[in-house]
């Protein structure tokens, strides 16, 4: 037994939430093993004395304020974990074997920085781990954060990291035990678990991980500084050119991961702005069958010259339809593999339009909320420990999934239709059973739904389906009729509303069959640029290009509309992503080089596996860096001028609104007036004489052309944002129907 | 040397290295217009310019093409 007198605030709450908890629980004294003592001097709580002589506690630190108060609530015994705060900054004690204080971190902690102070220079090989506070001028709040947490840590004698079990919550966690709590992490246990339900924490807590998880910290810490020494020596280099050339500052950032990613965009934007479309024809027939009326498409699909399909046409005329054979194929469609973070964010973006960003962030709250699993996961597997049917007895509380579920557990046996991708520190994204203990926002909402949709579905039976295709001979030319049908459906019950499987029904038909053609027919088409990346499918491609983390790719997605290198949903490149991923490539294309980044990033993996050393990464890293930063320095005046050029450019770029409704040729733009300074719309054209059209704007708030038309009447709109408001969108046309007046 | 179109430096036949791309892109695909619908390439480059799916660059090179008279290589 130790006496502790380091912070005796905290004893002072700790032993009155032993003594509530030995109220509550008179039998349990015994289960401690410590001896309290308290000696109540006097009664008012502000000059409460304690004197408690107790083992020291154990700190378990976690990652979020959301998971320390799951986490102590979990282990204490009973249920109620006490709230503390100290600078405003919250832990929370809990009693258990022995009393527990679990603090959290607010993310990162600490971060990379250079040794040297300033931000004016480059090259940067040197640097050092700090605390954000000292690299980041908003985060203040972190100083605060950390005194508390190393308070805390002096009265502990057991440390447990109980942060995400990942690369980025390794790397929280160690840097806490290692900086703030004064060199525990060689002698801190680990906390492993997927969800944050009070099972699974209690059953992580009593199977304590001897020791952090070293090889895995190493290969974080070795990701974060590599993309350290990209990003801040290639942002400089750009932003400090483009300083010195135009006397203006504006952030120019690339990195590791997103110079590859814009120079994706950049192609597809390439392709699609030099594209040329060529003509080519379908021919279709309509042919009645028992007095319905169905489409067969010509047997060749594109016909590309208008003189063949003249004589297609001709040669038809007036013809009858003879069925030459139906062709019918059944085929077992397999249920969909539980989500893993791509899987999720890609899905969510097809059915609800949300970013992959926002997708994370809804499925961080799930699981905060213990309503999911943890989200940053690449696994598409469900191990039978989750419990399969404690899950679906749980979800079929909730009237919607009652059915279904009663449906899986009628079943012999559950085994999901897992996926090939794995991940050794979580199982795939899966509902706890938990339920809801506040009204969940839409967005959460609809998360949680495809998550306990998609779960479930996994365990169903493979729908059968069915394909026809029937061939229709009309004058020597053949024609195809096609029918998809579902004859059990399978998963795709569990899975509604999300299913998109088309049914088309065809009629009984036969080989030999007379049909009555009523026109044949030919439709005018063009091919088509390559579709526009969205974010959705930009993550995809990351993914399958193997560039960036499940838990790093959105963010970068998010860093290319903040630097406005890309606009708008259907992702635009814009002038500025243009000019900077032209200059990387001419001058180091090395850095955007899609190999260079993959093989660096499997190289970081292999020190997750011993198979690598950090120190080597790091160096071979500078040393693809030093010629690369050389020879940008040494052409700074050329890149200063293309980039700022690329920046004004871009500032006009970001005022244009759409095109101008009234003259079709000009663009409308915010303009300011040189008399009055009042902003307004006005066209291009103006300045050309040839169109005078204006339009009166709000003079407070932030303006800001929205990308999107009026649904109404079709025009371009802007929107307007005041601090602590709802941004506003408006549609300017003074005679749009939105108006009431038209 | 700017490039006819924009104020980038030109790389090739005027035009810098974006609209060079459409430039090849316009003299690629009229074979296949030929071919298709047998318009002559005066025509062919008005119609490319009035197409929703032409690419900006694309519209841009074809306009330039057209008041300029350029006659297509080969013809």
């Amino acid at each position: 037994m130790k006496h502790n007198d380091d912070d005796p605030h905290i004893y002072q709450l700790l032993a009155l939430h032993v003594l509530s908890v030995l109220d509550n629980r008179p039998r349990c004294t015994e289960t401690f093993n410590f001896d309290i003592r308290l000696i109540f001097e006097n009664l008012s709580f502000h000059r409460l004395t304690v004197c408690a002589r107790m083992e020291r506690y154990t700190l378990i630190i976690t990652e979020k304020p959301d998971a320390a108060m799951r986490i102590a609530c979990a282990l204490d015994l009973n249920g109620k974990a006490k709230k503390a705060e100290d600078n405003g900054v919250p832990y929370y004690l809990a009693v258990r074997d022995k009393p527990i204080v679990v603090v959290p971190a607010i993310g990162h902690l600490y971060t990379v920085a250079e040794d040297k102070i300033g931000r004016n220079y480059y090259p940067v090989f040197n640097f050092r781990w700090v605390p954000r506070y000292m690299a980041e001028r908003n985060a203040k709040q972190t100083r605060v954060w950390l005194e508390t947490i190393s308070k805390l840590a002096r009265g502990a004698d057991t440390y447990i990291d109980a942060c995400d079990y990942d690369i980025e919550g390794s790397i929280i966690g160690y840097c806490i035990l290692k900086y703030a709590c004064g060199g525990k992490e060689n002698v801190a246990k680990r906390m492993k678990y997927s969800t944050l339900t009070k099972e699974e924490l209690e059953k992580a807590y009593e199977n304590l991980l001897p020791h952090l998880d070293f090889a895995l910290i190493e290969a974080g810490r070795t990701r974060h500084e590599v993309d350290w020494l990209y990003g801040v020596n290639l942002t400089r280099a750009l932003t400090l050119a483009a300083k010195d050339w135009s006397g203006k500052y504006a952030t120019i950032s690339t990195g590791r991961v997103q110079g590859p990613t814009l120079k994706f965009l950049v192609a597809r934007e390439r392709a699609i702005r030099s594209f040329v479309p060529t003509p080519y024809w379908e021919v279709k027939a309509k042919v009645e069958i028992n007095g319905e009326i169905f489409e067969a498409e010509y047997e060749r699909e594109v016909i590309e010259s208008r003189r063949e399909v003249e004589e297609i046409l001709n040669s038809c005329k007036g013809g009858n339809g003879v069925v030459e054979n139906v062709e019918v194929k059944r085929f077992r469609q397999l249920p969909p593999t539980p989500f893993d973070v791509g899987t999720l964010q890609s899905e969510a973006y097809s059915l609800f339009g949300y970013t992959p960003r926002r997708t994370l962030d809804i499925a961080q709250r799930l699981y905060l909320d213990a309503l999911i699993s943890y989200p940053r996961t690449s696994s598409q597997k469900l191990p039978p420990a989750i419990n399969y049917v404690g899950i679906l007895k749980s979800l079929s509380l909730v009237p919607e999934y009652r059915g279904l579920a009663a449906e899986l557990l009628a079943k012999k046996e559950l085994k999901p239709n897992e996926g090939k991708k794995e991940d050794p520190a979580h199982p795939a994204i899966y509902p706890t059973g938990n339920l809801p203990e506040r009204i969940l926002e839409e967005p959460e909402k609809r998360i949680w739904d495809l998550v306990v949709r998609r779960f479930m579905a996994v365990f169903g039976e493979p729908a059968i389906r069915q394909s026809v295709k029937v061939r229709i001979n009309v004058n020597g030319h053949r024609f195809v009729l096609r029918g998809r049908q579902t004859l059990r459906e399978g998963w795709l019950h569990f899975y509604e509303p999300y299913v998109r499987a088309e049914e088309v029904l065809l009629p009984q038909i036969v080989e030999g069959q007379k049909l009555r053609i009523l026109q044949v027919f030919s439709e005018d088409k063009f091919t088509k640029p390559p579709p526009r990346y969205n974010p959705g499918s930009l993550l995809r491609k990351m993914e399958e290009t193997g560039i960036g983390t499940k838990a790093t790719r959105a963010d970068i997605i998010q860093t290319l509309y903040d630097r406005k290198y890309v606009r708008d949903e259907r992702m635009v490149a814009t002038e500025l992503g243009f000019e900077v991923l032209d200059l990387l490539e001419k001058y180091c294309p090395s850095i955007v080089s899609i190999e260079l980044t993959r093989s660096l990033e499997e190289r970081m993996d292999k020190i997750q596996s011993c198979m690598e050393k950090r120190e080597n990464v790091l160096l071979d890293a500078i040393e693809i860096l030093k010629p690369v930063i050389e020879e940008l320095k040494s052409k700074e005046k050329v890149i200063g001028e293309q980039l700022s050029r690329a920046i004004k450019k871009a500032r006009v770029e970001e005022r244009i609104v759409g095109p101008c409704p009234k003259c079709g040729t000009g663009r409308l733009m915010i303009l300011y007036s040189r008399k009055t300074r009042k902003r307004f719309i006005g066209c291009t054209n103006y300045f050309k004489k040839r169109c005078n059209t204006a339009f009166p704007l709000p003079q407070k708030g932030v303006v800001r052309p929205l990308g999107k038309n009026c649904r109404k009447c079709g025009w371009p709109t802007v929107q307007v944002r005041f601090r602590g408001r709802r941004p506003w969108n408006l549609c300017f046309n003074p005679e749009c129907p939105s108006k009431g007046g038209g | 040397m700017k490039c006819v179109i924009c104020s980038r430096e030109a790389v090739k036949n005027g035009y810098c290295e974006l609209h060079a791309l459409a430039y090849r892109n316009i003299v690629k695909k009229y074979e296949l217009w030929k071919k298709a619908t047998g318009v002559s390439w005066k025509e062919y480059l008005s119609q490319i310019a009035k197409n929703p799916f032409t690419g900006e660059w694309a519209k841009e090179v074809a306009e330039h093409l057209a008041e300029n008279g350029e006659e297509h290589i080969g013809t």
